[in-house]
């Protein structure tokens, strides 16, 4: 099988499972499982094969000609896509395993698991676009993939308005991706991501601030940056192993990969930008997170803050790269990319474990999710508490686990290109040890407190297999040795990073930030306490955290007060203004002939209609005769 | 493939002859199956002269499946019954083919009182569709065109809902004008070309060798503009669109909505501004700023109905701005997604009228406030609604072909307008908001109390398969089309290549 043919396989795949569960099996959940899941093992197996058996190969066709504007689509497996490819099939994989236990007493299973593989489709076709539009049409897919799995429960209101919710500020951000590919069509020629490359190379001054900011819109959306993150806390709507796969691990993180996809438009100003965007979503999503009490709100506000962090790294790279004046190629891997997809992928492993961590604990309480309620798991549910330990603490930056690798690159960058960068992305990462501490002496520790946690038990291993392969993910993704030989690139390039100028400031603030944070939080937020510590004592400052600075409820106010008010005033307008007044006053008034025929015609009778006609068709004839 | 016989005259006559043969007294059952016949044979066609296209192409007038057959008009008036496909009506003829055909598919299973002569009207409405896009005489063209209103009004007058007769007399008036004004836009042309032909290719070589005078060309576009943008409802005469969508049977909207207004964006791309290069260009700016008034305007009009059916109507009359947005551009890339962006649309709006009639016989009300929770009962017709919402918001996947259509034209759009492109955009977002607002109301969440009440007297079911089969056929179509727009762009394309560089060079001189 040539390569083409393979990607097209492995893309395939999932969708023809989608498609033979949603039309043969809708009412059959055990071959709808079983299908889905031979359709994920089957990704993992071709993804091996195009990773490890695999060149590197570009391959494009044509697919849509008009005028000037030609749309080539096509395939492009580089180190990235590798890289991505590897965590999509793998977290697929382990989270198809859990859905098996998680959901196993849920209705309409079989819709699950076919969206869930209409989801694996998207991906995938995301992951190996060599385009923009082939990257635009899969990251809509996605969006559409997530609005289906967000509402799974569509009985409830809630669950409904979250999909909604996500769909369109999804939306929102793509209108400007849309407009970025548009300008980059008309500016470099093409929306093949290598022949873009070519152009630029040739003559970096084609780059234009605004297509770099615009295709950044795009990954605004999906990937829940300031001030489009609205809509990922509430996307914890959907079942808990989608939040794993696909709020946490893959689909929110695909912006990340677009953004380092098209590495080479970006111009010093759009970094900048872009740079403080991603730092102030990772420290406002931080400190939000102090106010939530749910569980899985508070790890996707952890989530936001990450892909900040990942933001951020980008842009910090690409400067420095810039300064430096290192040479743009689309195959280059420079020190943006590589800490951004480093960090992307070590934070895909103990995210997408933690989301499982807190399905087992919902699976295991009967959906208990308030931290406050819970309690005394440890004893309760000892490997999810293991393994929750093992995240949590990668993801905090410990020494030694993945996480404070994928940090610690992200804050030499910070360090060699701004000072005010690095130190607030230092405080982003005590906010992490703070809030997640936190979340962690309150869930686990001290005594139950509410029924669900009294009963707390662990699921059977489909639920724990895939909690102990992630933990082993957490523990050691950190090390380039951990990777195999062609996954290696990404890695070690962000590792090589880690000997860079100002490594040991990096590494002392890191490490500073991951003992004051966990510390401070095992003082104030004791175990078992049932209540806040902010809550009690800073009641104000927890109030706007708790209402995530108000952003949210200005949206709402917008849509409700502005928006639809315009449309209802609008409305009324075109009814009564044109329609009415307009129209009517027109006809009635400035001519009789028209009113007067208006009324025959009101007769509905068939003779007049067809009278109209022949009266038409005479006075054409005259007009023509009387002109020849 | 050498056609036996002439496939375009067969596809307007057969519907015609299905037609008169159901005046003649026949059981229910045969009246069905001549019915189904006679709308089967122009889809079958349909694609037939798509896929033979190409085999079939005379490469020096361009056209393809070209016959002439004399009227006895040619010598006193230039008109003849000239038929054939280029690469721009190709694809509305197999459009319009595939329309017809589930409009009358979901025709046959309504409980129409005279249901005889509901679908006779409605087949002389599909033999007028086929024969509008066949036409490459002007004459026929717009006769073909009146022969298709005059059912149109009859079914809205006659079978109509709520209001039909003030919607009705509305809708007369108003395409009756817009009719009668493109009607002297093409006699203008007629006239002053000293063609002495209503034929468009004798036309279009005319007019390249002499060329028309600037004022002729202004006076003859703005009459066409106007006149045409009634017909598809440009803003602000778009009034008459969704109340008459509102109050039409629903295949009556599908193939209005879908196929007979494509009538004007059609004649803008394929006569107009080829023909009228000058007068185009002067008008194009305040074409382009109605459109806006399309998407924008009427986007966010259709956000704040409570009807869905109304809803579906703005959104149909909202959608048609990128149409204009795309004939403003005068350039071959514009009518190009103007050509993509009809097909897709044409398909995806009748099947959103025609799901919105599958969802009111399950609610016994449009009104949105009194649905709720209807995914539980019709799971089926809740993926092929989301479906077909999904497609006219133009997302990949679904509506891959709508996105075509709209990207191709966004592209046109900024190349020519520039930063306009951005508030055209904005109907992406809109759309999005209105069609999932519904999609929630209808289906999601708990049902309403008027809809629990509903239920306690009728049984609610899933999509029928007489329902399943017409929607099917839409989609399969929409979707094909969308994952393989080549068999239509190749053909397209190549026409457009001979059309359009003749008007950018005359505009020059």
């Amino acid at each position: 099988m040539s390569a083409t043919q393979l990607a097209l396989t492995l893309l395939f795949t999932p969708l023809v499972s989608a498609a033979l569960i949603g039309v043969f099996f809708r009412r059959q959940p055990a071959i709808a499982k079983a299908i889905s899941l031979t359709a994920a093992v089957a990704i993992a197996a071709l993804a091996s094969l195009l990773i490890f058996r695999t060149e590197d190969f570009t391959v494009t066709a044509e697919w849509l000609t008009i005028g000037p504007l030609t749309i080539k689509l096509g395939f492009l497996l580089d180190p990235l896509s590798k890289l991505l490819l590897a965590v999509v099939a793998l977290v697929g994989l382990l989270v198809h395993v859990f859905s098996l236990g998680y959901m196993s007493h849920e209705e309409n299973q079989a819709r699950f698991f076919g969206c869930l593989s209409l989801f694996m489709f998207s991906m995938t076709g995301l992951t190996l676009a060599d385009d923009l539009i082939m990257l635009f049409i899969f990251w809509e897919l996605v969006g559409l993939s997530s609005f289906l799995l967000i509402n799974f429960y569509f009985e409830k209101p809630a669950a409904v308005a979250a999909s909604k919710k996500a769909f369109i500020v999804n939306r929102i951000g793509d209108f400007g991706f849309l407009i970025g590919i548009i300008l980059a069509y008309w500016t470099f020629g093409s929306i093949t991501l290598a022949d873009i490359a070519v152009k630029i190379g040739a003559d970096p001054s084609v780059i234009a601030t605004s297509i770099g900011l615009l295709i950044f819109c795009g990954a605004v959306g999906k990937s829940g940056q300031l001030p489009l993150h609205v809509w990922l806390p509430d996307a914890m709507e959907g079942p808990t192993p989608v939040s794993a796969l696909i709020h946490a691990a893959t689909m929110v993180a695909a912006g990340i990969f677009l953004l380092c996809r098209v590495s080479v438009l970006m111009s010093a100003d759009a970094l900048n930008i872009i740079l403080w965007i991603g730092t102030g979503t990772a420290l406002f999503a931080g400190f939000v997170a102090l106010g939530q009490r749910d569980l899985k709100r508070i790890l996707a506000y952890s989530t936001i803050s990450q892909l900040g962090f990942m933001v951020a790294a980008f842009a910090l790279g690409s400067l420095v790269a810039l300064q430096s004046g290192a040479s743009v190629s689309l195959a280059g891997l420079t020190g943006g990319v590589a800490a951004a997809m480093f960090h992307l992928t070590t934070h895909a492993f103990f995210k997408a474990l933690l989301f499982l961590g807190s399905g087992s604990i919902l699976h295991g309480t009967h959906h208990e999710g308030d931290i406050y309620r819970l309690g005394g798991l440890a004893k309760k549910m000892p490997l999810t508490f293991a393994t929750f330990t093992i995240g949590t603490l990668a993801l905090i930056g410990c020494p030694f686990l993945a996480g404070f690798y994928s940090k610690d690159a992200i804050l030499i960058l910070a360090y060699q290109y701004s000072q005010p960068v690095f130190f607030c992305l230092l405080l982003g990462a005590f906010l992490t040890a703070f809030y997640m501490t936190r979340l962690w002496t309150t869930a686990f520790l001290g005594k139950a407190r509410s029924e669900g946690a009294e009963h707390a038990h662990e699921g059977g291993p489909l639920l724990v297999v895939p909690l102990a392969v992630l933990a082993v993910g957490s523990l050691f993704a950190g090390y380039a040795w951990f990777y195999p030989e062609a996954l290696r690139d990404v890695p070690e390039a962000a590792l090589h990073l880690l000997h860079g100028e100002g490594h040991s400031a990096a590494m002392i603030g890191g490490t500073a930030a991951f003992v004051v944070g966990s510390a401070l939080g095992f003082l104030l937020y004791r175990p078992g306490s049932a209540t806040d510590f902010l809550q009690t004592r800073l009641p104000v400052v927890y109030q706007v955290l708790e209402k995530r600075l108000y952003i949210d409820a200005a949206y709402d106010w917008y849509v409700a007060k502005v928006q639809q008010r315009l449309a209802l005033v609008l409305n009324y307008v075109d009814r009564i203004g044109i329609a009415g007044i307009g129209v009517r006053g027109i006809m009635g008034g400035g001519s009789g002939m028209i009113s007067l025929a208006a009324r025959a015609l009101h007769t509905g009778s068939l003779h007049t209609y067809v009278y109209w006609f022949l009266g038409g068709v005479v006075l054409l004839w005259a007009i023509v005769t009387g002109v020849l | 493939m050498i056609f036996p016989f002439d496939p375009l005259l067969l596809a307007i006559v057969a519907p015609l002859a299905a037609a008169l043969l159901l005046i003649a007294p026949l059981p229910e059952r045969v009246v069905k199956a001549i019915a189904a016949l006679g709308f089967l044979v122009p889809a079958v066609l349909g694609f037939l002269t798509w896929w033979h296209y190409g085999a079939n192409l005379d490469a020096g007038t361009g056209y393809a499946f070209r016959t002439v057959y004399d009227t006895g008009l040619r010598d006193a008036l230039g008109i003849s019954l000239h038929l054939g496909l280029n690469g721009i009506s190709m694809p509305m003829f197999l459009m319009s083919g595939v329309v017809g055909l589930a409009a009358g598919l979901y025709a046959l299973q309504t409980k129409a009182e005279r249901l005889r002569f509901y679908l006779g009207l409605l087949l002389v409405m599909q033999g007028g569709l086929m024969g509008v896009f066949a036409s490459v005489d002007i004459f026929f063209f717009y006769f073909f065109h009146e022969f298709a209103l005059i059912a149109t009004f009859l079914m809205v007058g006659l079978w109509g809902g709520k209001d039909r007769s003030y919607a009705a007399m509305n809708m007369t008036i108003y395409l009756t004008l817009g009719a009668m004004l493109s009607l002297l836009g093409f006699i203008l042309i007629y006239i002053k070309s000293g063609a002495e032909s209503f034929d468009l290719i004798v036309l279009r070589h005319e007019i390249a060798q002499q060329g028309l005078s600037g004022v002729a060309q202004n006076y003859a576009f703005g009459l066409l503009m106007i006149g045409l943008g009634i017909l598809v409802s440009l803003f602000p005469f778009h009034t008459w669109a969704p109340l008459g969508y509102g109050a039409a049977p629903s295949s009556v909207s599908m193939l209005h909505a879908g196929v007979l207004k494509k009538f004007g964006l059609y004649g803008l791309v394929q006569i107009a501004v080829p023909l009228l290069p000058a007068g185009s260009a002067a008008w194009a700016p305040a074409l382009a700023w109605l459109a806006l008034g399309n998407i924008v305007i009427l986007g966010l009009v259709a956000m704040a109905q409570r009807d869905l059916k109304q809803m579906v109507g703005y959104g149909s009359v909202m959608h048609v701005g990128y149409g204009f947005l795309g004939v403003a551009c005068l350039n071959a890339l514009g009518a190009g997604g103007v050509v993509l962006f009809m097909v897709a649309h044409g398909l995806s709006v009748s099947l959103l009228f025609l799901l919105t009639t599958s969802i009111y016989h399950r609610t016994g009300t449009f009104d949105m406030d009194d649905m709720g929770g209807l995914v539980k009962k019709a799971p089926v017709l809740a993926a092929f609604f989301l479906t077909a919402i999904l497609a006219s918001i133009g997302l990949p996947g679904p509506g891959l072909l709508n996105f075509w259509g709209e990207l191709t034209i966004f592209m046109a759009t900024y190349e020519h307008f520039g930063w306009l492109v951005v508030p055209a955009l904005l109907g992406v977002v809109i759309s999005a908001i209105y069609g999932l607002r519904a999609m929630g109301k209808v289906f999601y969440g708990q049902p309403s109390a008027a809809f629990l009440k509903h239920q306690e007297s009728n049984v609610v079911t899933d999509l029928r398969w007489n329902e399943r089969i017409p929607a099917l056929l839409l989609i399969l179509t929409l979707v094909g089309f969308g994952v393989w727009p080549r068999t239509l762009s190749e053909p397209l394309n190549k026409t457009l290549g001979e059309v359009y560089p003749a008007s950018a060079a005359a505009v020059q001189k």
